[in-house]
């Protein structure tokens, strides 16, 4: 119980602080520093789960697992990284002459405050109540970070994003609803939405209703995730928000809904191993990738491109979900974090300084700025899955299970819609950074913008030199 | 058949629902979502009273308090406040929308037999059935309105069938969840009100038909 009030404590506490502290140049100085403060109290608070394969009970319907703590700290990590960066955008907006008000930033602090409490509990929820409940907090908190530009296009996207997150988590909601159904209807005791409960007794389940129910969470919690025909409210928000915010959006929010369907989806693998059902969501996952490969073709605005490139990097996800291998789900969703954040931020920076977001006016950031055209093509390279970043061999370790899996159609049209994005996504880059100079730049802090993303861009390479692929690639050897 | 009380609640909550898709009158339709709302909360208190599941009472004063009086009576301020009486133009004129969601109500009570796993419960096929026509209706709703505000309503009588389906089929859920259910459809309804004023104030209407900047 301690514990918990010490993981929540600090975000909570901040998010009221943010709201009242009179000097938002303060605040933006203060809250960076103390998230990054609140990653350390995570990481201190969950390291038995992080070293061990220990469970972690807070309360009753609250606990952790190793996987879990993986994913608060890569959420806490890419909020801390996107925070610390916001101040330097923030900073570049005000030199470029369009400041934004002390109330609309006190605002933004205080939800971004909540937003990581929100994606916090996510993680820590046990029973699929919950976990619906933080889900929807997670729509909650961050649709005032969609809106912060105060203009239509923002509100456009934001009365999208909350409306069609909404209902679709209705039909997450629906889900539940059955499989709470059908741990009474089952041969169960006590009824329960308590995953491990609902894991752990999977055979006594009622299992048709259990399958319905799975199908609807899917549906919803696939609206969240941006699953391809339900990804409509996705690009319009990544590309209205701020660039800090479509950072967040792209690598933590999706993991949460992500992470609904992995829970969903263990109980549904462990009431009946290899069943259709499960199957479906393999298929699923490579469709999402096939579309957003040929959408990623024709594309106009800069951060809409990124935004198609998450939802597939959703599909990549959802794939590894359905193999049913939570280790390359991890993997994935970190080489993904990590270099779809640093797009985000330099994507933010570039089009500051060029004052476009069109993909067809933009050209020449290698003479402008060599070290930002650096970053964004080797964040490219990562994000696409080129060897040598971390999510080639996220990827290929994928392909190669789902072929001795027997699965080999799903994986030849996997690997030719991969090969598709990414000449795509390299067709639009080359045009960027390549070209005549633009000029104007110079007002803008180049070394102080590339930090963060230089940072995070290194963490993907690392990952993916150092990464053994025997141990992340087995059945549960390193997730329970 | 022999109709129990909760579910002749439930079939009437249904038909209010329903009715709420044969006007465009915006404050009209707030007050057939408050009284479908109201049979909801009653059909709660009449499933604790025969399951004697005391947290459900609770349960029910809470949907009878927040949704049935809180969310419509913060609707019906925004409404005055934006000064927009009736739902621009549906897609499907509304006597005729009526008419699918009564068509709705019948292939409804076909479906809830064939849901798997809940037959051989006679008694919670009504229960059901009302469930799933207010989803449907919810759901046409939604599609069939232009108006933002008809969107909002959609999206809470969707939420009203999941509860529904819920009480009557599992006989609620933990309070817990529960009352996290209703306090995170209030806040959506808080923010989706603030959106609205901010709709109408740069657009000039609410109808969502017309957002369509944004494309690829």
């Amino acid at each position: 119980m301690n514990d918990l009030l010490y993981i929540i404590a600090l975000p909570a506490t901040l998010a009221i602080l943010s709201l009242f502290i009179k000097d938002v140049k303060l605040t933006r100085k203060l809250v960076p520093v103390l998230i990054w403060w609140q990653l350390g109290i995570v990481a201190l608070v969950l390291h038995p789960c992080l070293l061990g394969n220990e469970h972690m009970q807070f309360i009753s319907g609250l606990a952790v697992d190793k996987m879990g703590t993986y994913f608060i700290l890569l959420a806490t990590f890419v909020v801390s990284c996107c925070i610390t960066h916001a101040d330097y955008f923030f900073a570049a907006a005000e030199a470029n002459g369009d400041a934004y008000g002390d109330q609309q930033l006190r605002l933004f602090y205080a939800s971004v405050n909540l937003f990581l409490l929100a994606m916090t509990s996510v993680f820590l929820c046990d029973n699929l109540g919950y976990l619906w409940i933080a889900i929807e907090a997670t729509t909650l908190s961050s649709a005032p970070l969609v809106y912060f530009e105060r203009n239509k296009f923002a509100l456009e996207a934001t009365w999208k994003y909350l409306i069609v997150c909404s209902v679709g988590i209705a039909f997450a909601l629906l889900g539940t609803v059955f499989i709470f159904a059908a741990s009474q209807r089952g041969t169960l005791a006590v009824p329960t939405l308590n995953i491990s409960e609902l894991i752990s007794q999977a055979q006594t389940l009622n299992f048709p209703l259990l399958r319905l129910g799975f199908i609807f969470c899917l549906i919803g919690y696939g609206t969240k995730a941006g699953i391809f025909p339900l990804h409509t409210w996705l690009p319009d928000a990544h590309a209205e928000s701020p660039a800090p915010a479509s950072a967040m959006l792209s690598g933590s929010l999706l993991n949460c809904a992500l992470f609904g369907i992995w829970k969903v989806s263990s109980i549904i693998n462990a009431a009946q191993p290899h069943s259709h059902v499960h199957q479906l969501v393999a298929i699923l996952g490579t469709i999402t990738v096939v579309a957003a490969s040929l959408l990623l073709l024709r594309q106009h605005n800069f951060k809409r491109l990124w935004a198609y490139s998450s939802i597939e990097n959703v599909g990549l996800m959802v794939f590894a979900i359905g193999l049913g291998s939570g280790p390359l789900f991890f993997l994935q969703a970190l080489n993904h974090s990590l270099a779809k954040v640093a797009l985000f931020l330099l994507t933010g920076n570039i089009i500051q300084a060029s004052g476009t977001k069109k993909l067809n006016k933009m050209h020449g950031v290698i003479e402008d700025c060599p070290i930002w055209a650096l970053l964004v093509t080797l964040a490219t390279f990562a994000v696409t899955g080129a060897p040598p970043f971390g999510a080639f061999v996220a990827e290929m370790s994928m392909l190669s299970l789902s072929m001795s899996d027997g699965r080999w159609v799903l994986a030849l049209i996997m690997t030719v819609a991969i090969a598709i994005s990414f000449v795509a996504i390299c067709a639009h880059m080359g045009k960027v950074i390549l070209g005549p100079a633009k000029q104007g730049f110079k007002k803008f802090q180049p070394v102080r913008a590339s930090i963060i993303p230089a940072v995070l861009v290194f963490g993907t390479l690392v990952l993916g030199l150092v990464v053994n692929t025997e141990a992340w690639s087995g059945p549960w050897s390193m997730i329970k | 058949m022999i109709l129990d009380t909760f579910e002749a609640l439930a079939m009437v909550s249904a038909i209010f629902a329903i009715l709420i898709l044969g006007t465009t009158h915006l404050r009209t339709n707030l007050s057939f979502y408050s009284l479908h709302t109201m049979a909801i909360a009653a059909v709660t208190a009449w499933i604790a009273n025969i399951t004697h599941e005391d947290h459900l009472y609770l349960v029910a004063a809470g949907v009878f308090i927040i949704k049935s009086w809180g969310i419509p009576w913060y609707l019906n301020s925004v409404i005055k406040k934006i000064n927009i009486g009736t739902d621009g133009g549906a897609f499907i004129a509304a006597p005729l929308s009526m008419h699918l969601g009564a068509l709705m109500l019948g292939l409804s009570f076909m479906i809830s037999q064939q849901i798997p796993g809940l037959i051989g419960e006679p008694d919670s096929r009504l229960g059901s059935t009302a469930a799933m026509s207010i989803l449907f209706t919810g759901v046409l709703l939604m599609l069939t309105r232009r108006a933002a505000i008809s969107q909002i309503v959609g999206f809470l009588v969707i939420e009203n069938g999941i509860y529904l389906f819920a009480v009557t089929q599992t006989h609620g859920m933990p309070l817990m969840i529960e009352m996290g259910l209703l306090l995170e459809v209030l806040v959506a309804v808080m923010v989706a009100g603030l959106l609205l004023f901010n709709i109408k104030k740069s657009f000039e209407h609410i109808d969502v038909s017309q957002l369509t900047e944004l494309k690829d």
